[in-house]
């Protein structure tokens, strides 16, 4: 009895780094930021106006549309994409896969200034292959900007869908051949299969990835920064700007909008738990 | 008139033939079962009845339409894997209606109520597989195939994953069912007495071959050869050399003999009432004593080789290990090979 009891403080101990770590680096912040979130710019009077302030200006009213649009839009394609993608890799044989995995493994690292930069030297104005394609005399990159929203979203994207593989892949060993053999044995073509048992089954996971990839996108900084600068008006832009520039240091502020931006993906998880639940009822 | 036949039908894959040139008939409303062990084909065969594997050869027909190269959805049987590959994210009443929902027929929920008062399943309607029993399950992928009235039921080990128990009393359930309906099955097992309680005709498979078939009683009393000797009866089985020597008999034939353990009589050393006639006597020790329900099994060691003998336990005499006794052989139950 007592020696049950004295290993259980001693495992206790060793999980001491991790709440230490979880307390300092997640907890603590938090906590702090959404204290600071509600003094007034002098740090000292308790007020609600930073709030008031963003709601009021148009300009970071926008912020937040323009990162809640390329958040949405960059998740929801990856994720389509994703699952197609997923898929595709579960029909190879077990050794390509394992190295098609290892390469996506990889790419969901390749994210921030790095990716920006090479972005910039294979598709800038005078990346690589813009450059390539006008002297072939192809003109699809001729319209294409890199340094625009459409830049941007494909830059989103391209950082999103490694991650998203990586996130759906596995809940494809889930769906059972027999399922897909007894639909077909019951009238059921492919397209019904995948209706019916197999978008429903791998829900909870896309509802999952999505959520991430969401959260990825509304807190991605670097690789915006290093593509348009301050040029473009996104959330996660201003916050920095807030926080860290050199002209307009408004800690609080920057606080208040980072509490919105938490909210939220906190907001977009609860929406998705709802609605998977009310397709996956046998989950309630 | 034959309802299902499978016609010469071969397969194989790689470099490993698993189905070598098989011909079965059945008639409507027959109980057929495949019976043999794991990895002889019983499975490729159901599947490839039901469309789900391609054969290399030969055709399959039902009710005299040939199905060889129709898809699965248009060959009309109905099928319950070991796995019952239920679909987890639709109730019990959904499962059952998914086939009609795809045929778009109209009155779908009298025809799910009604199959579903038929496998005792009711007041189940609104469970989730995950919320079910293992014989709950399986009734559930049974009323599922069921409900589609197919041609041909087929079923793969659709009781192996039960307790022995459930296990009985739905094979009671699944026979009313499949007499109720007057629906061809195709039943696959491993389980020699599973296949004895169930089946019209038995078709015992080896490496991809039929190799014997007929009723149970036709299989379990005449095998062809040691393989459904052994298989089916426990028989014990002989090389006629050796046969000879126990028996000090030259004159038989043959080159093996198969006796059903059950044949077999034993009587203690030393009582003098030994039928000569019509058995021969061999002199033997027990060996081991062991029982398997309501049978005891004796292991009998004679000078030249051993025996299996079945006795229905009862509450006469038993022999203890070690007892010295004959072996009464009756000479007309000696199956020659
Ligand atoms: N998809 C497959 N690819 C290669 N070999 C297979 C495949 N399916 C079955 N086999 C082989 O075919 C043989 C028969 O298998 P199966 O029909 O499942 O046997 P059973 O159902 O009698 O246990 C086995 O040796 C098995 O290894
Ligand atoms: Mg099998």
């Amino acid at each position: 009895m007592r020696k049950i009891k004295k290993q259980k403080i001693y495992l206790l101990a060793l999980l001491l780094p991790f709440i230490t770590f979880v307390i300092g680096f997640e907890i603590g912040p938090l906590v702090a930021m959404i204290k600071n979130s509600f003094y007034a710019d002098d740090g000292i009077q308790v007020t609600i106006n930073q709030y008031i302030t963003i709601f009021k200006s148009k300009f970071y009213l926008q912020a937040i549309q323009n990162s809640l649009v390329i958040s949405l839009f960059s998740a929801v394609t990856s994720v389509i994409i994703a699952v197609i993608a997923a898929y595709s890799l579960t029909k190879f044989s077990q050794k390509i896969q394992n190295r098609l995995l290892m390469i996506t493994n990889m790419t969901s690292n390749f994210e921030g200034i790095p990716l920006s930069f090479s972005y910039i030297i294979l598709l800038g104005n005078n990346g690589l292959f813009t450059l390539l394609f006008s002297k072939i005399g192809w003109d699809v990159f001729a319209d294409f900007n890199l340094y625009s929203w459409t830049g941007l979203i494909l830059v989103y994207i391209y950082f999103q869908i490694p991650l998203a593989v990586m996130l759906i892949y596995p809940s494809y060993q889930g769906i059972k051949k027999q399922w897909k053999e007894a639909s077909s044995l019951l009238g059921g073509s492919t397209s019904s299969f995948w209706l019916h048992i197999g978008i429903p089954v791998l829900l909870p996971s896309i509802v999952g990835t999505f959520s991430i990839l969401f959260a990825n996108a509304m807190g991605a900084y670097a690789t915006a920064y290093a593509l348009v600068g301050s040029n473009y008006n996104l959330l996660s832009l201003q916050i920095a700007s807030l926080v860290a520039s050199d002209v307009a240091l408004k800690p609080q502020l920057g606080s208040a909008m980072g509490v919105l931006l938490a909210a939220t993906m906190i907001g977009a998880m609860w929406f998705n738990e709802r609605m998977m639940r009310r397709i996956r009822r046998d989950l309630r | 008139m034959s309802y299902v036949t499978i016609d010469q039908v071969t397969k194989g894959y790689e470099n490993q033939v698993v189905l070598n040139n098989i011909s079965i008939t059945l008639k409507k409303g027959e109980f057929a079962t495949l019976l043999g062990q794991s990895g002889c084909g019983k499975s490729t065969l159901l599947r490839s009845i039901a469309g789900l594997e391609g054969v290399d050869a030969g055709r399959i027909l039902i009710d005299g339409i040939d199905i060889t190269n129709l898809s699965p959805r248009q060959r009309e049987v109905g099928m319950v894997f070991q796995s019952y590959a239920l679909f987890p994210n639709m109730s019990v009443f959904d499962n059952i209606a998914y086939g009609l929902k795809m045929k778009k027929v109209k009155n779908i929920k009298s025809r799910v109520k009604k199959i579903i008062e038929m496998v005792d399943l009711i007041g189940k309607e609104e469970s989730y597989p995950h919320q079910l029993s293992g014989g709950q399950q399986q009734r559930v992928a049974l009323a599922r195939a069921l409900v589609m009235e197919p041609k041909v039921l087929l079923l793969d080990e659709p009781l192996s994953a039960l307790d022995a128990k459930i296990r009985k009393s739905l094979q009671k359930e699944l026979k009313r069912i499949q007499k109720e309906l007057d629906i061809t099955t195709i039943f696959v097992t491993h389980d020699q007495e599973e296949a004895m309680t169930m089946s019209d005709r038995i078709f015992v498979m080896n490496n991809g071959q039929v190799v014997q078939s007929g009723s149970p009683s036709e299989v379990y009393t005449s095998p062809v050869n040691t393989f459904v000797a052994k298989f089916i009866g426990n028989y014990n089985v002989y090389d006629m050399e050796v046969f000879r020597k126990i028996v000090r008999n030259r004159e038989l034939k043959g080159t093996e003999v198969a006796i059903r353990p059950e044949v077999l009589q034993l009587v203690s050393v030393g009582e003098d009432s030994l039928d000569l006639q019509e058995n021969w006597g061999i002199k033997g020790f027990i060996k081991d004593v062991s029982m398997t329900g309501n049978v005891l099994r004796y292991e009998v060691e004679t000078e030249e080789s051993a025996f299996h003998v079945d006795y229905l336990h009862h509450r006469g005499k038993m022999f203890e290990q070690g007892a010295l006794v004959h072996i009464l052989v009756p000479k007309k139950e000696c199956i020659i090979l």
